[in-house]
């Protein structure tokens, strides 16, 4: 038989393939099996979706062309920056995976008016090392830096140690362009002057994909602090370490950062290649920086000391240069990487508790932890009150995987209950769409479904993220749709 | 109090009846953008109180009615203060503030509002209460909501509470004047090295001289700077800005802050010009123009956001069209302006996204109708 057969599901047919190879060059499009197994999963190894298809364009040009090829075939897609993600949010389920890696154009700096324009590919700290020579940086670090793109970051509206002080992704986006998942390109808000009607700019960060693809991202530069002082205060139990949080955030200094890590986290990454020279027999340490202006800094430094200490740390010690720092912090940011080595999966909470909290919360999550006879393993934006309770655990053995999930679903309960949320810095994703409905009200969840609407009203972008599908209005509004679907629902 | 049921009653009411609302906070901003037609008000003046603060979490929730001025007295005995400093003074509502996006001098430093904003809660045209962010430090669950609600003017939904971050208040502050030089070079000389600093002061707001007396400053072009700190810090800022080598500092009183946010008489128009902070100099020279032409009298503006904005008395018309009208690069932003000028100017959401936001919260454009301008 001759012609397009009907493709099979989770595969595109030939035509489709030939078109996306028509814009991005044959050896852009990936179909086969082994060629897809590296975009089964982001950096959260608990999920696996097989794409039907990956295609990778290398400009603007492309990645608008082949927008507009899906929008005309309506198939779905996924965009994906670099898979560094933390909630499964860059997995296509059968569909076809966008990926903007290639687009990696720094296409301008403004140093006197502290603004970079770059394509959604554009690596988190090369942006920071470009923007070097002219006394700035690129302010949001996600512990993925070294991998993560601008691009992933905007969709996630990503966070990072330094954002206690310089604020989160969307304090630092001041426009964008993007084209929208039926081919039209748009442009959000303005970088060179004062901007007015709805902040679109506002709704598209943290939209998870969702919304369409940026195209280019003008973001805010930061200054480099005159002086850095980064201190490693040494607790013998993990109550004294969250108090010592608790106290400093309550004193009014803020920190550039203020990590915590516990005693497993402390020893997987000692015994890791990230070795950082952490105590190793510390109940916690708090990883605290404190930048800024070097007039007036020691005195900050010198309260934090004594503040530590009053909640009974055993010794502070303050990083004598940039290569002891640059080592202290080389095992917080690669402690999930250090983890990667006990097992072969890993969840990653990311909850966050009012900082008030903290000592409780963390008393709480030990005591499921012990109730499920899981480690936990607890490495994360204390100052935040931004929680990443983790556990790496053996997937092929049911009983343990029963019991990871139950703990971390009792963790997740726990911190809403503390008058918490759900995601501080990952996103939702598939990962925490279960808790969706425990802190949104139906209403509330139709709204975030509305504004979906807006952008992509055929639900192509991202489908089934973030929002529960049956959260939606014409969902809710069709009982016998309702009905039947629930049905089929395992 | 107002509780959100009660105002989602009335909205849902008025939606069913088709009854046009404009929403009301403490009055302030009741002249400001474009003309609204509507039919009823809806008042959130009654719907105030702060519902959540637990200092050591810098995190405060308040009803949209609620006064500045109470969230600065509550925050301020705590040592916190939310660092928003809005034109009209204490008096408004921390509703108004958001709805509007208004920020002043302390933008500068602090950011505008959609950078403290936490959470939000609202009712949207059809009379359902909407939340979005929470009421911790760090949120992305869902959709961005409160970004979107955020300089919204009402047309998305009835803000009823929000959530925001506060900071701690300086050990130490103090502002200084320095009499300036108009002429482009000289001006554009003590920008780059304002922007330059390695501290940057918290505010830094240039006035012309007919403002500057209104400020009880002598009647001369005057850089207005707010500088905060521990001693040791403050003491670096003082020698970083004589280092400028700019003029004599001078400390003023801090109620020139208050005098500036109640400058502008009442009945008064006001609009801003906008462009890159790098060419302030020559934003100030264009609105220096755009004021002349209008007739108007003070302006001011931010050195470090690049935004000026002027005031004119609104009674003539033509002046103030021609004002309106010179040639520009930057973005030009009417606030309050007579009703036949806003027809000359574009609107403020007219974009397919925007239309189609407008149509997801307020399909039948019940809201704020006309203030951004749009057909609806």
């Amino acid at each position: 038989m001759t012609g397009i057969r009907n493709a099979p599901s989770g595969t595109i047919d030939a035509r489709l393939a030939a078109r996306l190879a028509a814009i991005v060059g044959e050896r852009r499009v990936l179909r086969r099996e082994s060629e897809l197994v590296a975009y089964r999963s982001d950096g959260l190894p608990s999920y696996h979706r097989r794409p039907a298809c990956a295609v990778f364009p290398g400009t603007r040009d492309e990645v608008v062309a082949v927008v507009r090829v899906l929008a005309d075939a309506a198939v779905p897609f996924v965009p994906r920056g670099a898979g560094t993600g933390l909630s499964g949010g860059a997995l296509a389920d059968g569909v076809v995976l966008l990926g903007l890696n290639r687009l990696t154009c720094i296409l301008s700096i403004d140093g006197d008016n502290r603004l970079a324009v770059v394509e959604p590919g554009v690596v988190n700290v090369a942006l920071s090392r470009a923007a070097a020579p002219y006394g700035l940086h690129y302010a949001p670090d996600p512990s993925s830096q070294a991998a993560c793109t601008i691009g992933g970051n905007v969709a996630e509206n990503a966070g990072g140690p330094h954002c206690l002080k310089y604020g989160v992704t969307t304090n630092h986006v001041v426009a964008l362009t993007v084209v929208l998942p039926d081919g039209e390109v748009a442009t959000l808000g303005r970088a060179d002057a004062e901007a007015e009607g709805y902040d679109l700019v506002g709704a598209f960060v943290g939209s998870e994909g969702c919304f369409g693809v940026a195209l280019d991202i003008t973001v805010r530069l930061t200054p480099n602090p005159e002086a850095v002082r980064t201190l490693l205060a040494d607790f013998t139990s993990l109550d004294a370490a969250a108090r010592a949080v608790s106290a400093i955030v309550a004193s009014g200094i803020l920190p550039a950062a203020l990590e915590m890590l516990d005693a497993p986290t402390i020893r997987i990454v000692e015994s890791s290649i990230y070795a950082a020279g952490y105590p190793v027999d510390a109940a916690a340490v708090l990883l605290i920086e404190l930048d800024g202006a070097l007039a007036g800094l020691e005195e900050d430094v010198a309260a934090v000391d004594a503040m530590c200490r009053a909640e009974g740390a055993r010794a502070v010690r303050i990083a004598r240069d940039e290569t002891e720092r640059a080592r202290l912090w080389q095992g917080r940011k690669k402690a999930f990487g250090a983890m990667g080595r006990l097992a072969s999966h890993l969840v990653v909470q990311d909850a966050v508790v009012p900082r008030t909290q903290l000592p409780r919360v963390l008393a709480a999550i030990q005591a499921i932890a012990q109730k499920h006879r899981v480690t936990v393993c607890n490495v994360f934006h204390a100052g935040d009150g931004n929680v990443h309770p983790n556990v790496a655990y053996d997937a092929g053995d049911p009983d343990e995987t029963a019991r990871v999930h139950a703990a971390m679903r009792e963790i997740m309960q726990a911190c809403v209950a503390a008058g918490g949320t759900i995601t501080g810095e990952h996103g939702v994703g598939l990962d925490k769409l279960p808790y969706m409905e425990s802190i949104f009200s139906p209403s509330s969840l139709r709204a975030m479904c509305d504004l979906r609407d807006v952008f992509d009203p055929a639900r192509r972008a991202n489908p089934g993220k973030v929002v529960p599908v049956h959260s939606c209005r014409e969902w809710q509004m069709a009982p016998a749709a309702r009905g039947a679907a629930a049905g089929q629902a395992e | 109090m107002t509780a959100t049921p009660e105002i989602a009653g009335r909205v849902r009411d008025a939606a069913a009846r088709g009854i046009r609302l404009r929403v009301r906070g403490r009055g302030h901003w009741m002249a400001a953008n474009r003309p609204v037609r509507a039919d009823d008000t809806l008042s959130v003046r009654e719907c105030t109180g702060i519902v959540a603060y637990v200092p050591g979490d810098f995190v405060m929730t308040a009803r949209a009615g609620t006064p500045l001025a109470e969230i600065a007295g509550a925050a301020g005995a705590e040592g916190q203060w939310l660092p928003l400093d809005p034109h009209g003074g204490d008096d408004g509502s921390i509703g108004a503030t958001v709805a509007t996006a208004s920020g002043g001098p302390l933008a500068a430093a602090f950011g505008a509002p959609r950078d403290h904003l936490l959470g939000i809660e609202f009712v949207t045209g059809e009379g359902d209460v909407v939340r979005g962010g929470g009421r911790v430090v760090k949120n992305v669950a869902g959709f961005d909501l409160v970004r979107l609600s955020t300089g919204a003017w009402g047309t998305l939904g009835i803000i009823t509470e929000v959530t925001f971050r506060l900071r701690a208040r300086p050990a130490e502050e103090e502002t200084l004047a320095l009499v300036t030089d108009e002429d482009a070079p000289a001006l554009e000389r003590l920008c780059a090295g304002l922007r330059a600093l390695s501290t940057m002061p918290m505010a830094c707001e240039l006035v012309n001289g007919a403002l500057a007396a209104t400020l009880e400053l002598p009647p001369a072009p005057t850089l207005v700077i707010r500088i905060g700190g521990n001693r040791e810090l403050m003491r670096a800022q003082r020698d970083a800005l004589a280092a400028l080598d700019a003029g004599a500092l001078r400390p003023v009183d801090d109620a020139v802050w208050r005098r500036l946010r109640l400058a502008e008489p009442e009945g008064h128009a006001a609009w801003r010009l906008s462009h890159r902070p790098s060419d302030f100099a020559a934003t100030w020279r264009a609105a220096g123009q755009s004021l002349a032409a209008a007739g108007g009298r003070w302006m001011h503006g931010s050195v470090l956001r690049g935004v000026v904005r002027c005031g004119a008395p609104a009674g003539n018309v033509d002046r103030l069209t021609r004002a309106l009208a010179l040639p520009f690069d930057g973005a030009r932003v009417g606030e309050t302006l007579p009703a036949s000028i806003w027809k000359s100017l574009p609107p403020a959401a007219s974009d397919r996204l925007s239309h189609g936001v407008r149509a997801k919260f307020d399909p039948r454009g019940i809201l704020n109708p006309g203030i951004l301008g749009e057909t609806a």
